[in-house]
């Protein structure tokens, strides 16, 4: 029982930091997703690899659940398109809804980076003053 | 070695090792009840089949003959548990509108509950005969919980200063596991598969003779003779329980009075066990009483019996819900026998205070049987009696007899109100009234009502001196040989022999007597008595006590001739 009361406090500390950082890619991983999809059309194993490369992904299981949800609001559409190694793959692609939406994103990104910045490089004494 | 099954996996045929092929299916099983909930969900979970098989493929292609139980594990790694696809699903974490703190709180519980499904996972709680101080209930917990059997023992010794919590907690506990003896149940203790492997080891393991450091093995020692104590201790108890059970039932069933109502005068004729019966204004009462007293007999006998038959090999032993199921009854049983006990005296001492109102009432004041008898003896009416712990008493009598009765009323606070009469036929003359009384205090009278009334206060001397001692004293001849007779207001006293061995009683114990002179009676009949009520003496009662006895009505003389004419 002592084990489970210090692993659960170890736990709530770690996860004060980790809950903090998965809203942060929550928040930008639909955002990542549509940008990649924006130039071309990829399959999910694609969106993984870049994903992956810019470490943004912390398990891949997590875009499946996403794309499904963004192909239900209407953002994504996909075809199917064979392979030439294994089976048929799902690509997918912005719809214009979808495209409006990113722009809609674009901006808003544009203006949480301003204020980031802002934030971040602003001196000291201009706060005293 | 190890089995090799195909799978077919999104239309591609894989090899993988049969246990890999297990932690996948459960593992896709997981995703699916996972998922399953929400909208599109078997879709999510085939576009992950889908990346397994293309994983898989990858694997293949770097060389691997057949996916094994490692690669599996990587994927899942990769790809994520439930749990955490779950959380990440921005979705999900929309609908949940409550606040980061219940998140945490409620993910933490949630991380115990799954630690404790995951180390508890396909287990049976059993005693452990393997690692046990006395009985190995708490290497039982520890093997089932997957810890360290030392923090359930430091626990234990922890609640054991608790007001003995986890004394008794172990008691109930090994009394309701059952040991694991076979080798089946010793491997469902520690959750291993029922596989020929898994039960030749155990087997074999189970050969080896166990060998404990001494210091163990006697501090197991120490801690099974003190178990055995408190167990002996908690058996004596419940044998007296048991024997004292036996007696109240004999008690109510031969109406043999209990012991705390015990009292010389019992019972009058009331019949215990006839009272319980007739009892319809507590139909519900005697319903408890009567279940409850069979349900506590009935089960320690039972649970004796299946033990016995156990032990002989007839029957298999109970399970643990069934001896929950046993205990808890004997404890409701217990819990409802008790107060219908308390309940059912409670009737019946009612019932014996009616009965007692009922036969000790001497014109209308309830007392015991001696005031009682005393009074009616002595043919006196009750005119006053308030506030009297007695209206007579014995022990005191001025000759030292302890058998004599006299009248007598006491109050701690002088608020006794006792008024005795008896009327005495005479012939119309002049008499004179003799006693002998004392008092504690003043406002004690004694009277004569003959056409007027006449009152003469008790002289005061308490439970000493007083003076008749002197009269006797005078009387008394240097030496005694047999009855001495001394005569005190024309009546005879005989001298006891505690009277000359106690110098108390020689020295007076408080009496006078008590005379009143010219009662002229005119009529035929003269009242007297005695009173202590302000009423009557319009004097107020200042006594704690007053004592009166000897009564005697002598005639003087005749009437006056002036009112003869």
């Amino acid at each position: 029982l002592h084990t489970f009361v210090r692993r659960t406090n170890k736990q709530d500390k770690n996860m004060n930091i980790e809950n903090a950082k998965s809203q942060m890619r929550k928040g930008m991983l639909e955002y990542c997703v549509l940008l990649l999809l924006k130039h071309r059309p990829s399959y999910a194993s694609d969106i993984i690899q870049q994903l992956k490369s810019a470490e943004l992904l912390v398990v891949e299981g997590t875009l499946y659940p996403l794309l499904t949800r963004l192909k239900k609001d209407g953002l994504l559409t996909y075809r199917w398109e064979e392979s030439t190694q294994g089976p048929p793959r799902k690509y997918y692609a912005l719809s214009n809804e979808g495209e409006q939406f990113l722009a809609g994103l674009e901006s808003a990104w544009e203006e949480l980076s301003n204020t980031i910045n802002y934030l971040k490089n602003i001196h000291p004494t201009l706060i005293e003053q | 070695m190890k089995k090799n099954i195909t799978i077919n996996l999104c239309g591609r045929l894989f090899q993988i090792d049969e246990d890999a092929c297990e932690m996948l299916q459960h593992y896709i099983e997981s995703l699916r009840s996972s998922f399953g909930r929400q909208e599109g969900g078997d879709e999510i979970v085939d576009d992950i089949e889908a990346r397994i098989a293309e994983l898989f493929d990858e694997l293949r292609q770097q060389g691997a003959e057949a996916i094994n139980i490692d690669h599996v594990k990587d994927i899942i790694t990769r790809i994520g548990e439930p749990e955490q696809l779950a959380g990440e699903d921005s979705n999900a974490a929309n609908e949940n509108k409550s606040g980061h703190r219940y998140d945490s709180a409620r993910s933490a519980a949630q991380g115990i509950m799954d630690d404790m499904r995951a180390r508890t996972a396909g287990k049976k709680l059993f005693r452990n005969p393997k690692d046990k101080m006395v009985a190995g209930v708490l290497s039982g917990f520890a093997a089932y919980t997957n810890t360290d059997p030392v923090i359930w023992r430091v626990l234990m010794v922890l609640l054991f200063f608790f007001y003995g919590v986890g004394l008794v907690a172990y008691i109930v506990l090994a009394l309701i596991l059952p040991e694991a003896k076979t080798p089946e149940q010793l491997l469902q203790m520690e959750g291993k598969d029922l596989t020929p492997q898994n039960l030749a080891d155990v087997v074999v393991s189970d050969g080896e003779p166990k060998s404990y450091s001494l210091a163990r093995r006697l501090f197991s020692l120490v801690l099974k003779v003190i178990m055995a104590f408190f167990v002996g201790i908690i058996a004596l108890c419940g044998l007296a329980l048991l024997i004292s059970l036996v007696l109240a039932i004999l008690a109510i069933v031969c109406a043999f009075p209990l012991p705390a109502a015990a009292d010389v005068s019992l019972p009058f004729g009331i019949d215990r066990l006839q009272l319980l019966l007739n009892f319809s204004d507590h139909p519900w009462v005697v319903a408890t009483f009567i279940g409850g007293l069979l349900l506590m007999l009935f089960i320690p006998l039972y649970a004796i019996g299946h033990m016995l038959l156990t032990r002989a090999g007839k029957t298999a032993p109970m399970g643990i819900g069934q001896r929950i199921l046993w205990m808890v009854l004997w404890v409701v049983a217990l819990c409802c026998l008790i107060p219908s006990i308390f309940k059912l005296n409670e009737r019946y001492e009612e019932e014996y205070n009616a009965n007692y109102k009922r036969t000790h009432t001497y014109q209308g004041v309830v007392m015991n049987n001696r005031d009682k008898d005393f009074l009616r003896q002595g043919g006196w009416t009750l005119l006053k009696a308030e506030n009297c712990g007695h209206y007579s008493e014995s022990g005191e009598y001025y000759n030292g007899d302890f058998n004599e009765r006299y009248l007598d009323a006491y109050n701690e606070n002088c608020s006794e109100i006792y008024q005795v009469e008896r009327k005495e036929p005479v012939e119309p003359g002049v008499y004179r009234l003799d006693c002998i009384a004392r008092a504690e205090g003043p406002g004690t009278f004694i009277y004569a009502i003959a056409g007027e009334t006449h009152l003469k206060q008790i002289p005061v001397y308490g439970d000493k001196g007083g003076e008749l001692a002197t009269i006797i004293q005078q009387q008394l001849p240097d030496s005694l040989t047999g009855d001495t007779f001394i005569k005190i207001n024309e009546r005879t006293i005989r001298v006891t022999d505690e009277m000359m061995e106690s110098q108390r009683v020689r020295d007076g114990l408080g009496w006078s007597p008590v005379s009143i002179e010219n009662i002229v009676v005119k009529g035929d009949s003269v009242a007297y008595g005695v009173s202590t009520d302000a009423q009557f003496t319009s004097q107020p009662c200042r006594a704690k006590w007053f004592s009166a006895t000897d009564f005697k009505l002598t005639r003087t003389g005749d009437l006056p001739k002036t009112n003869n004419k």
